[in-house]
This record gives C-alpha cells, sequence and structure tokens, in this order.
C-alpha cells in the first residue's frame, strides 16, 4: 500500500458500506486536485461535469479502491474514463479554455501556453510538473508506454519554454 | 533561465492552495442521493412488478383449471352471457387487485 493512503482507505471503505459523511471528506479532499487538473486538461467548462460523475463513480466503486494506488491516482483515472466516454457518447467540442487556478500564475499566459498543447501533452504536463505523479502513474493513467510519456513530458516542457521565452 | 521557467511553470500547474469548495461537495452529495433514490425507486417499482405478476398467475392459473371441470364447461355452453358477466366481474376483480400498489416509503424529498 502507498504511504498516506490508510486514511483515504478507512473512508472509502466506510463510503463502501453508505457513510455519505466518509464520502463527503474524501470529496472535500480531493476536489481540488483534481478539478485543477481537469481544468488544465480539457478547460473549464467540462471540468465540473467530468469532476461530479467522477465522484459518482467513485462512490458507487468505493468497495473497489484496496488502497493500493494514491486516491487521488484510483480518482483521476475514473475522471480520466468519464472524458473519454463523454468524448464517445457526445463528440465533445474541444476547450478552448483552460483556465489558471492559480492566482500568482498569469492566467491568459498558461492558458494560451496549455491551448497549444495536445490533451495528452496537456495532462502529462500538468500531472508531471504540477501535481507531481511519478511518469510511471501518468504513463499509467494515460495508457502508454513510460518512454513515450517522458517524451510527451519533454516535447510539452520545450515548446511551453518555447512559449514562454517568446513572450518574455 | 530555465530554472526561473521550471519555477514558473510547476506554480501555475500546481493546484490552487484553497479550501475545499464546499458548493461542489454539496453538488456531489446531493447526487449521490438522488442516484441511490432512483435505485431505491427502480427497485420498488420492480417489486411491484413482480409482486403484479405473481398475482396474475394467483388468480389466472385456477380461473383456468376451474374452467376445465366439466360442471363448469357445461355452464358456460349453456349461458354464455352469464359467463361473460362472471368473465368481467373476475376481470374487474383482478384489474382491482392489480392497480393497488403499495406506498414507496423511500423518503427522500421528505427528508431533503
Amino acid at each position: 500500500m502507498a504511504p498516506g493512503n490508510d486514511e483515504d482507505l478507512a473512508l472509502s471503505r466506510r463510503a463502501a458500506a453508505g457513510d455519505h459523511g466518509a464520502f463527503a471528506l474524501l470529496v472535500e479532499k480531493h476536489e481540488r486536485p483534481l478539478r485543477a487538473f481537469l481544468s488544465r486538461t480539457f478547460g473549464v467548462q467540462h471540468a465540473d461535469d467530468i469532476a461530479q460523475d467522477a465522484f459518482l463513480k467513485a462512490w458507487r466503486g468505493a468497495g473497489q479502491y484496496d488502497g493500493r494506488a494514491r486516491y487521488s491516482t484510483w480518482l483521476t483515472r475514473i475522471a480520466w474514463r468519464c472524458r473519454i466516454d463523454a468524448v464517445r457518447r457526445e463528440k465533445a467540442p474541444e476547450a478552448d479554455d483552460f483556465g489558471s487556478t492559480n492566482v500568482a500564475a498569469s492566467t491568459a499566459e498558461v492558458a494560451d501556453m496549455l491551448g497549444r498543447l495536445t490533451e495528452r501533452e496537456r495532462a502529462s504536463l500538468v500531472l508531471c510538473e504540477g501535481h507531481g505523479w511519478t511518469h510511471a502513474e501518468a504513463a499509467e493513467l494515460l495508457n502508454i508506454p513510460l518512454g513515450t510519456l517522458k517524451s510527451t513530458v519533454a516535447r510539452a516542457k520545450a515548446r511551453c519554454r518555447a512559449m514562454w521565452q517568446g513572450a518574455a | 533561465m530555465n530554472e526561473e521557467f521550471d519555477d514558473f511553470l510547476v506554480s501555475a500547474l500546481a493546484p490552487p492552495g484553497r479550501d475545499p469548495d464546499r458548493h461542489f461537495v454539496r453538488q456531489v452529495q446531493a447526487r449521490v442521493l438522488l442516484e441511490e433514490y432512483l435505485e431505491a425507486r427502480q427497485r420498488s417499482v420492480l417489486a411491484g412488478l413482480a409482486r403484479q405478476l405473481a398475482v396474475l398467475v394467483v388468480v389466472a392459473v385456477p380461473m383456468w383449471w376451474l374452467s376445465r371441470a366439466a360442471p363448469i364447461a357445461f355452464w358456460l355452453a349453456e349461458s354464455p352471457a352469464l359467463a361473460l358477466a362472471s368473465l368481467l366481474t373476475g376481470f374487474l376483480f383482478l384489474v382491482a387487485m392489480l392497480t393497488v400498489r403499495p406506498g414507496i416509503s423511500v423518503g427522500f424529498f421528505q427528508e431533503n
């Protein structure tokens, strides 16, 4: 079991037994990074819908969380599948607003940089650079080989750096 | 320059430092409760259908069996009007039994 997962595992087990309060604690704890990732990757207008769907599925499948991965990793995987399902179902248009969730960074600058990346590049960059995921975790989420993930992150970072230097 | 960019990127992409969004949490809780309510409602409807089917079988099978008895078959042949009236009465009784539904005791909207 990954370190620090005990609390989430206990809460998830309580949620699986029907404890709404325990699940609310999990939502409180994980909504911030999940919604930040989703709004960065898929755009602000889709983020909350996907996050709600993901939490609903996490509630339904609370008993399936076994604590081997971090709860945030497990939850983000669910959200990622929700997005894939939504795209298949609705042919959802490409998002165009990747608004900043961090007031310290220039909102327009970051949104513009991310908007020029592919969805996979955005996801890789946000997870590995902003959320502290390991390359292996991100590769598993995106269902791509580790080497591909590393080169995707490096390419995305290089493109952002070029844009940043160009803007400076 | 590179280090400055790395710092910028990490701070720009990091999750925001803020308190939990209570409004969002409540929205998720509401969806969970709604889902539970709908599931309970679906179970209740399915249970009602099963009960109605059982009642139909319980009433129809003895009637069919009775209608096969020689005296009844003779009576049906001799007095079709009376047989039709009996059949209609039986049908109305059946409809009355099937339309009586037990109350749904989920109480979602009362509690929330």
